[in-house]
């Protein structure tokens, strides 16, 4: 799958160097914590309108979970269209919404190449369902709209080596990230919605070894937990009371439906926060 | 799928919308429950150059295989600070030898999806695997099997191939296709030892199945023996009014308010059973239905197809039905592309928005409740000849 | 009822019976909610309708005409540059790409007030080219690659073309240049003439507002 018009660099060969601290105490330090209440979300900062020739475009920084280290998430989105479709796709009464997510080749610890990849085209999917729900397809006959985000930065802790992390769980962050952005570059390109949709994050987490206990938080960062034991995240749309995309993962026992209950309630609280600074964030562009 | 079009009118929609969302019980095309799936042959072990194959063939004509082969790859020893902490003071190495052992890496396991008139990389068919790769890692059991010393591990690749154009939307065939073709799958018996370089039985007899069976104990009428533990299955189950539909066609999923992907696991058994102590356990865990444990693994929406049909025209504003003065009207309204009108019983009109957040904890709980479907599905599967 | 200025998608305008649906609505669940980001204008009905014309048609039991009420509608306004689509009985000027005999393939340029961003291609076929004597028309005598036209869209068409229609006289051909590269005038329903060659070619001619 490799480019090869490309100089690609070595496949999955090296990883980076992580160096040894002074003391044992500068070790120990490192190990992270949740220093947020459970049920806050870091803070994040959404702007339209960053990019002058797309139809619709916006940007979405979430701040830095740990002291100095690892990198936030930073997505930019642009949305192009309704535009002709191409010659060859059939009658269509509604907009044919294609989506892509692509990481950047630096966003994370591993190198990502040029191609999207399975997971990046998974993402695009939860994306495309996700809105789906959102957008009024019908006011847009024959036409299609692209929606392409690229993950800048990819929320992850630089300091934990590549076997550690779990790249699974970053994933449910960075969808719900591409969902409020993409929300905002929709709004922004003027295209029909019912309402404005926003990610959310939720998990089930453990955090020490030896802690039976497990407790739900919103927006998790995988490197501040011991264990991620399920994680979901939702796609919500506040003033319908509407789920349009959920995707639940993780392992949970038949009887502990209220455990997966309150998850999904969760979720839809962390959606409502991210909700209210995309409804900010488009009535500055308004006013 | 959801890019596919559906090729049924306006009224045909409602006709079906109508019909499934009718009460006490839907009113499905072919007649069956809602909780019913859709009969199937299946058959295991038809390849024999594969570790383990199973083949699907569902009623209306869909058909998979799935082919399961092992190869042995190097673990890649990863240069991290645990590693090089505990060189150094000599500090808990059976600890980390533990850690070790418990992991297996997600990317022991490759899984492809391939479903004639798709390309490989087609946003449907990564879905489709991704969704059934994340089932079967969920726990992170499966990849603990794989494991064949500190250096060595097996490297799974799952090949999925709809060999029928996919008339339906496949993921429950391929789902349970993999189901089957992962319980048949063997790899050959270790004999070398500890983390010296591996080396096997050349006895396909001797071989040992990926998911252990307990060799005490006979399944049944087939004389089987019986599976300690059990692959995931993934289940598709949509709402369309109050009503809960098992397993949609095609047709059906076309007028889907919500359609989810719910992947369900089994509790692994525990084998307690040589000591022989613990026998009221063990009448337990027979195959009594209804006294499986399940666990929920995944839950996935699936973008309903419905959102993409073509709405119907209520009379009201149509403008070839009703007295010229509606075609003037309509003419000021430059802007608005299709007149918005309110919902008119029995005129179609694709669904807009998501779901209500109870409906979709009504489907997931449908399908985990005690001797419901995911249970009926296990117990089918069970009666499969594992050849 | 106060109305907000503005509006982002999803706000609630108000309920479905005081308000008519306009563009940048939506309704659901008896009440209308903005579906874009933008201003709230609300326009009231043209003062007393028409009396009620006598039936001399069949119809069935019509729903209340909503007439009377004040259309609420959200208009686009952060960069007025919002794509616009073309739709049925807008009036669209087009520049004509090719023409084979039975069509002429025209490329939309504006529709209404709005210059597109996007190009959407259009088809005026044969017989929708004038209103009588339809089988006479020939498509080299009414259209020539170049032309601007205004035409009427009848239809959002197949998958590639919006069907237009010049079956008016105030549609047509309203600017066409000759065969020596000059542009002309039009002299009558059905020529336009160069000025300096003197000669007149065959068009399906606009009537002059």
């Amino acid at each position: 799958m490799t480019d090869r018009r490309r100089i690609n660099g070595p496949v999955g060969a090296t990883f980076p160097p992580v160096f040894v601290y002074e003391g044992e105490d500068a070790v120990k330090e490192t190990k992270k914590t949740r220093s947020r209440p459970p049920n806050a979300i870091r803070k994040m900062y959404l702007k339209t309108g960053v990019t002058p020739s797309a139809s619709g475009s916006a940007y979405l920084e979430i701040e830095t979970s740990a002291k100095g280290s690892g990198s936030g998430l930073k997505l930019s989105c642009t949305v192009h269209g309704p535009r002709s479709l191409p010659r060859s796709t059939p009658f269509s009464p509604h907009i044919i919404l294609s989506t892509h997510v692509k990481y950047a080749p630096f966003a994370t610890r591993q190198r990502r190449g040029y191609l999207r990849d399975s997971t990046e085209r998974d993402l695009g999917t939860h994306l495309e369902t996700a809105l789906r729900g959102a957008i009024i397809a019908d006011r847009w006959p024959k036409s299609g709209v692209d929606i392409i985000i690229s993950i800048i930065e990819g929320d992850q802790d630089r300091e934990s080596s590549k076997a550690e992390g779990d790249e699974s769980w970053d994933m449910m962050n960075a969808l719900s990230g591409c969902i409020t952005v993409a929300s905002a570059a929709l709004a922004d390109a003027g295209i029909d919605c019912v309402d404005t949709v926003a990610g959310g994050v939720a998990a089930l987490v453990r955090n020490a070894a030896d802690d039976s206990v497990s407790n739900i938080v919103i927006d998790p960062v995988p490197s501040e937990h011991e264990k991620i034991l399920a994680a979901c995240c939702i796609a919500y749309l506040p003033t319908r009371d509407e789920v349009t995309n959920l995707w639940f993962k993780g392992d949970l026992g038949a009887s502990d439906m209220e455990l997966y209950t309150s998850l999904v309630e969760k979720g839809i609280q962390a959606s409502k926060y991210a909700n209210r600074v995309l409804v900010e964030c488009l009535g500055e562009t308004v006013g | 799928m959801s890019s596919q079009h559906v090729l049924l009118s306006p009224a045909e929609l409602s006709y079906l919308h109508a019909s499934l969302s009718l009460q006490p019980l839907p009113l499905r095309p072919d007649g069956r429950s809602p909780t019913q799936f859709r009969p199937l042959v299946a058959e295991t072990g038809i390849l024999p150059g594969t570790n383990g194959s199973a083949r699907i063939c569902f009623a209306d004509g869909t058909e998979a295989i799935v082919g399961v082969k092992a190869e042995v790859e190097r673990t890649v020893q990863p240069f991290t600070q645990d590693t090089q902490t505990t060189q150094d003071e000599g500090e808990t190495p059976a600890e980390d030898e533990r850690r070790k052992e418990e992991v297996g890496g997600s990317d022991w396991v490759e899984m492809t999806v391939e479903i004639p008139g798709y390309r490989d990389d087609d946003p449907t068919t990564v879905f489709l695997g991704q969704m059934l790769q994340e089932a079967l890692l969920a726990d992170g059991e499966f990849t603990k099997r794989l494991r064949i010393n500190g250096r060595f591990h097996w490297k799974i690749y799952l090949d999925i191939l709809l060999i029928s154009p996919p008339l339906s939307y496949p993921l429950p065939l391929l789902s349970l296709t993999t189901h089957l073709a992962l319980l048949s799958a063997r790899l050959p018996r270790l004999k070398s030892e500890g983390d010296e370089d591996p080396l096997f039985d050349d006895d396909w007899a001797a071989s040992t199945y990926v998911y252990p069976r307990d060799n005490n104990k006979k399944d049944g009428k087939d004389g089987n023996n019986k599976v300690v533990a059990r692959p995931p299955v993934t289940l598709l189950v949509m709402a369309v009014g109050n009503n809960i539909i098992f397993d949609p066609a095609r047709e059906e999923l076309a007028v889907a308010d919500v359609a989810l992907a719910v992947s369900v696991g089994e509790e692994t058994t525990t084998t307690t059973t040589q000591t022989g102590g613990d026998d009221d356990v063990d009448m337990e865990e027979g195959s009594t239905p209804g006294k499986r444990r399940l666990r929920l693994l995944s839950v996935r929406t699936i973008d309903p197809p419905s959102r993409l049909t073509p709405p119907g025209v209520p009379n009201a504003t149509n403008t070839a039905y009703t007295a010229p003065t509606g075609t003037a009207e309509a003419k000021t309204q430059d802007g608005a592309r299709t007149l918005e009108t309110e919902r008119v019983e029995g005129v179609w009109k694709a669904p807009r928005g998501g779901a209500k957040v109870m409906v979709m904890a009504a489907l997931v709980a449908k399908v985990l409740e005690k001797g419901g479907v995911a249970d009926e599905v296990l117990d089918g599967l069970e009666a499969v000849d594992l050849g | 009822m106060a109305q907000p200025t503005m509006a982002i998608p999803g706000q609630l305008l108000g309920p479905a019976s005081k308000y008519q649906p306009g563009p940048g609505t939506h309704i659901h669940e008896a009440n209308l909610y903005s579906s874009l980001l933008g201003t709230v204008n609300v326009t009231q009905p043209p003062k007393a309708p028409a009396p009620v014309k006598r039936l001399n048609k069949i119809v069935p039991v019509a729903a209340p005409t909503p007439a009377e009420l004040p259309t609420i509608s959200v208009s686009f306004s952060a960069k007025s540059k919002r794509e616009v689509l073309p739709e049925v009985n807008n009036i669209v000027l087009c520049r004509v790409l090719r023409i084979t005999p039975r069509q002429a393939v025209v490329a939309i340029l504006i529709c209404g007030e709005t210059v597109l961003e996007a190009e959407w291609q259009g088809l005026i076929r044969v017989q929708d080219v004038r209103a009588t004597e339809k089988d006479r028309v020939k498509i080299y005598e009414s259209f020539r690659p170049g032309d601007i036209v205004r035409a009427e869209v009848i239809s959002l068409g197949d998958q590639a073309n919006y069907y237009l229609s010049t079956a008016k006289n105030e549609l047509g051909v309203i600017m066409a240049t000759s065969e020596a590269g000059n542009t002309m005038i039009p002299i009558s329903w059905k020529e336009y003439r160069d000025p300096e060659t003197g000669i007149s070619e065959l068009r399906k001619v606009a009537k002059p507002y």
